[in-house]
Order: structure tokens, then C-alpha cells, then sequence
């Protein structure tokens, strides 16, 4: 049964369900949907996934969506994922489904949300909002501070003291690697207090290079874009020369 | 040891998880944590939950938070829950995980900020705050339109076209449960619109009955005693004396 992925690189989410399919041996399609032009809101893709989102899965006739729910799915449903990724033992299966529940309302809320209003909306046709952006990097620092002083609590180097990555792993480092898009006087501001999370990134991105390193790597090429540009939204060329970098997503 | 059960009634997901548990014949043991008196935020309670938040369950020495991978495990854990809470085949189970998901940033993210900010504030002896409530309706109305024309198309009564209730159900009308708490004029506009919403909710309850009313008494109860508050409406001294409200989830 033929699985394909309607994604589109920018999306942290997206990048976390494609790095656990090339990690496990997972074969897929992968569709490019270019949220720089709004695929996402055209017939063909509400088609797919009538919430307008990436990512979303179509695996056979099944479809999909919610980027937890689709890395659920896939580790139980495709044979030789190991069982770290997401353990049969429901007391570690439920520790890790509240990492995965608390995320949406704090750390994705917090850093998407900053990202975005800070950096990138203009690049999606939207308008930066400094005001909003200052209320969820309040967020996103409450968040990382929780990450560092109570998720990565315990023996292990992983989430919920785990001694190897599990999918909230994946879920949650994609989304702070978003901070590679803003300044980087910006990005170490925010993340240089937590050195528990910086070593449990690089330990994420360890255990699942090289796709990890793939996944993320037009993210330089589009930084430099933003680099070039000092003006406090974005200039008409800059927003040209993105899209250029999106669109090849 | 019974399952202890950290709660209050006038949490939506504290709800779900309540009935839940009497809907399945789970036994448990009911701690209440007063969030109007700020009892979450107890040293005792933090031991219990870092987030400080309800509900959380602590089953023998196991000890767990967010209410969805609460009713998970139970469905999971206990023996006797009927399967179409939490089906065991896979592409029926990830259709309800994704409504689980789905619900945080939409339904709950739009309904519980709104109904705080527009009516429950002062019982928690806050303000109201009408810029937030209004920026919560549009996500609110957003997200029942979408429960009406997505979620709840299919054959069956539920969500995800099933035609018995799973854990996604429950947890989603306790949440739009707390309008009760709105003035009638207010829940019908929001609500009026969606025909399927209304008949699903009546559905759930039928489904869970005697046990969702049982819990959602305490809405009527803290309604009556908003009534008797003195008026905190939308003046220009309440908006500018404000700080920004951050809502601590419940």
C-alpha cells in the first residue's frame, strides 16, 4: 500500500513525521504543498485534508491528519519500528502522550507563534506583530524552562528520562529548530539559559542523522535570505528571494 | 490501592475524565482541587503535578497529567471499558487521536479562554477581559463550524462518523459544556448555527447518562452565584486597568 506524505519543509511538524519514515525504512511519496503560495487552502488539498494543514498522509485509501496522530500511526502500523519510538508498555505509552498533549498548548504555541510574528509571517503574505511576538516568546521561554527542569528530568538523555528518543523527541526538537530562522543574537537569547535542551538536541539530532541534518537544511540557505535583509519587516526582494527557497521545498 | 483522581468539576477535561470513569465502572477516589481558590498552585499539589494543572491521576505509584493520555490509559489500563472508547484498530484509533489533537489549538483554545474571559473570571476574583473574549470567539465559532461540517460528517452520531462514543466525544462536549455558563442569548449565537453540534452533544450526554449530569451540575450551581455577584462589565476602567490575562488551563 502506497503511503504518501503532503508536506512542505518549512512546517516543523512536517519535518518530524518525514525524518521517522527515512529513519525507520519507511517508503513514501513525498508531496510538496507550498505554504509561501497557499496551496495548502486549494481545492485539490482540502481534497486530502479539509483543516487546510500540513502535514497529512494518504496510505492507500486511508487518510490522515495531525502530525502526533500520524506518527502513532505509522510506528504501530509499519513493521520494524523499534519499540523506543513509541513503547507497547502503556504507562511509558501515556508519559509520552503527555509530553505530545502539552506541547500543542506551550511549546508549539509559544515558539510557532514567536517565529512567525517576529520573522516570518511576511514571507506566508501575512504582517509581523512585535507585540504578539514578545507574548509568545514569554511562552516559548516557559516552555523551554520546563523542558529543562522537569521533562528531561531522570537518568536517561531523552524526554521523560528515556534512554532512547521516542517520537515526542522528534516532535518537540523539529519545533525548536524553527529558532534557526530568526537571529541568531535572538535565537541565543532564548535558548542559551537551557543547556539541558541544547545537549538533548544535539543527542535528538545524533540519533537520527542523517536525516535530521537533511530535514533542516534548507534552513541556512533561507536564514542567509533573512540575513541580508535588515529592514524590520521584510523587503519586496527578500520576500522574492525566499519564495525562491520555499518554493524548491 | 484505588485510582485517585486530582479534580474539579469546573474543569471540562477534570469532567471528561470523571465521567469517564463512572461510565466504565472504574473505581475511584475523587480529590478535589479548588482552582477558584488556587489550590493548583500548592506545594502538595506540585508533587502530584509540576504543571499544576487538573485533572491528574496518580494509579499505585503511577502518576500522570493531561487529561487525553489520562482517559487513553484508562481505556487502555482498565479492564471492562468498552472498546469503541478507545478501538483498538489502528485507523480508527488515529482518527480519534487526531480529533484529541486537533482539539487543543481549536475547540479548546477558542472555548475556554472565551467563556473565562466573557463570564467565569470573577469567580477566580479576576476581571473580565471582553479583547480576549472576542479574539477566543472567532476561535471558537471557527471550531464549532468545523466539528459541524467536518468532524461530524459520516453515518454514525459521534465524531469521525463512529456511531458509538469514543474518549474524543466526551472530552470535546465537556469543553463546549462550559457555555452553560453563558447568558442564553450568548450560547444560542454561538451554538444556534450548528444543528449536528446540538443533536451530538445530546447524544453524548444520552450516553453517558446519569453520569454527565451528575457532573455538570456544578455549572448551574457557580452560574447562580456569578448571578449574585455584583455586575463586572465591560468598563473602560476594568480594560485599562488590566494586565494581560494569561489563562492558567484548568
Amino acid at each position: 500500500m502506497k503511503l504518501q506524505i503532503y508536506s512542505n519543509r518549512l512546517s516543523q511538524p512536517c519535518r518530524a513525521v518525514i525524518i521517522f519514515c527515512k529513519l525507520n525504512g519507511i517508503e513514501f511519496e513525498e508531496i510538496d504543498v507550498s505554504l509561501a503560495k497557499g496551496q495548502q487552502f486549494k481545492a485539490e488539498f482540502k481534497a486530502i485534508n479539509p483543516m487546510a494543514r500540513v502535514p497529512a498522509i494518504v496510505h492507500g485509501s486511508y487518510k490522515l491528519f495531525e502530525s502526533h496522530a500520524i506518527l502513532i500511526y505509522l510506528a504501530c502500523t509499519f513493521p520494524g519500528v523499534p519499540d523506543h519510538w513509541y513503547p507497547a508498555d502503556i504507562q511509558q505509552r501515556a508519559k509520552i502522550h503527555s509530553v505530545l498533549d502539552w506541547h500543542h498548548s506551550n511549546l508549539r504555541l509559544g515558539e510557532a507563534g514567536y517565529v512567525l510574528d517576529s520573522r516570518l509571517r511576511p514571507l506566508l503574505g501575512g504582517k509581523l506583530n512585535l507585540e504578539a511576538a514578545a507574548v509568545n516568546e514569554k511562552l516559548l521561554s516557559k516552555s523551554l524552562a520546563k523542558i529543562e527542569t522537569f521533562w528531561l528530568r531522570g537518568d536517561g538523555k531523552f524526554l521523560l528520562g528515556n534512554f532512547q528518543p521516542s517520537i515526542a523527541d522528534l516532535s518537540l526538537v523539529c519545533e525548536i529548530m524553527q529558532l534557526e530562522i530568526v537571529p541568531e543574537i535572538d535565537r541565543n537569547r532564548i535558548l542559551s539559559p537551557h543547556k539541558k535542551v541544547l545537549q538533548w538536541m544535539e543527542d535528538t539530532k545524533n540519533a537520527t542523522n542523517p536525516y535530521f541534518d537533511e530535514l533542516h537544511s534548507f534552513i541556512l540557505e533561507l536564514k542567509a535570505v533573512l540575513k541580508a535583509d535588515s529592514s524590520v519587516g521584510v523587503t519586496e526582494e527578500t520576500k522574492q528571494r525566499s519564495q525562491a527557497v520555499l518554493s524548491k521545498l | 490501592m484505588v485510582l485517585k483522581l486530582y479534580v474539579d468539576r469546573l474543569s471540562q477535561p477534570s469532567r471528561a475524565v470523571l465521567i469517564f470513569c463512572k461510565a466504565n465502572g472504574i473505581e475511584f477516589d475523587e480529590v478535589l482541587v479548588d482552582v477558584a481558590k488556587g489550590q493548583q498552585r500548592s506545594p502538595e499539589y506540585a508533587e502530584i503535578n509540576p504543571m499544576k494543572n487538573v485533572p491528574a491521576i496518580v494509579d499505585g505509584r503511577f502518576k500522570l497529567f493531561e487529561s487525553h493520555a489520562i482517559l487513553v490509559y484508562l481505556a487502555c489500563a482498565f479492564p471492562g471499558v468498552a472498546e469503541h472508547w478507545y478501538p483498538a484498530d489502528l485507523s480508527r484509533r488515529a482518527k480519534i487521536d487526531s480529533v484529541l489533537h486537533w482539539h487543543h489549538s481549536n475547540l479548546r483554545a477558542g472555548a475556554a479562554p472565551y467563556v473565562f474571559n466573557a463570564r467565569l473570571a470573577p469567580i477566580f476574583g479576576l476581571p473580565l477581559n471582553p479583547r480576549v473574549a472576542a479574539r477566543a470567539e472567532k476561535l471558537l465559532s471557527g471550531s464549532l463550524a468545523k466539528i459541524e461540517s467536518i468532524w461530524l460528517k459520516g453515518k454514525g452520531r459521534f465524531l469521525v462518523g463512529s456511531s458509538q462514543p469514543s474518549i474524543a466525544d466526551l472530552s470535546l462536549v465537556c469543553e463546549i459544556m462550559q457555555l452553560e455558563l453563558l447568558d442564553k442569548e450568548d450560547r444560542n449565537r454561538l451554538l444556534g448555527p450548528h444543528k449536528k453540534v446540538q443533536q451530538w452533544i445530546e447524544d453524548t450526554r444520552h450516553a453517558t447518562r446519569p453520569y454527565f449530569d451528575e457532573m455538570h451540575n456544578i455549572l448551574f450551581k457557580v452560574k447562580e452565584k456569578l448571578a449574585r455577584m455584583p455586575a463586572e462589565g465591560a468598563t473602560s476602567k476594568t480594560l485599562a486597568g488590566n494586565k494581560k490575562q494569561i489563562l492558567s488551563k484548568m
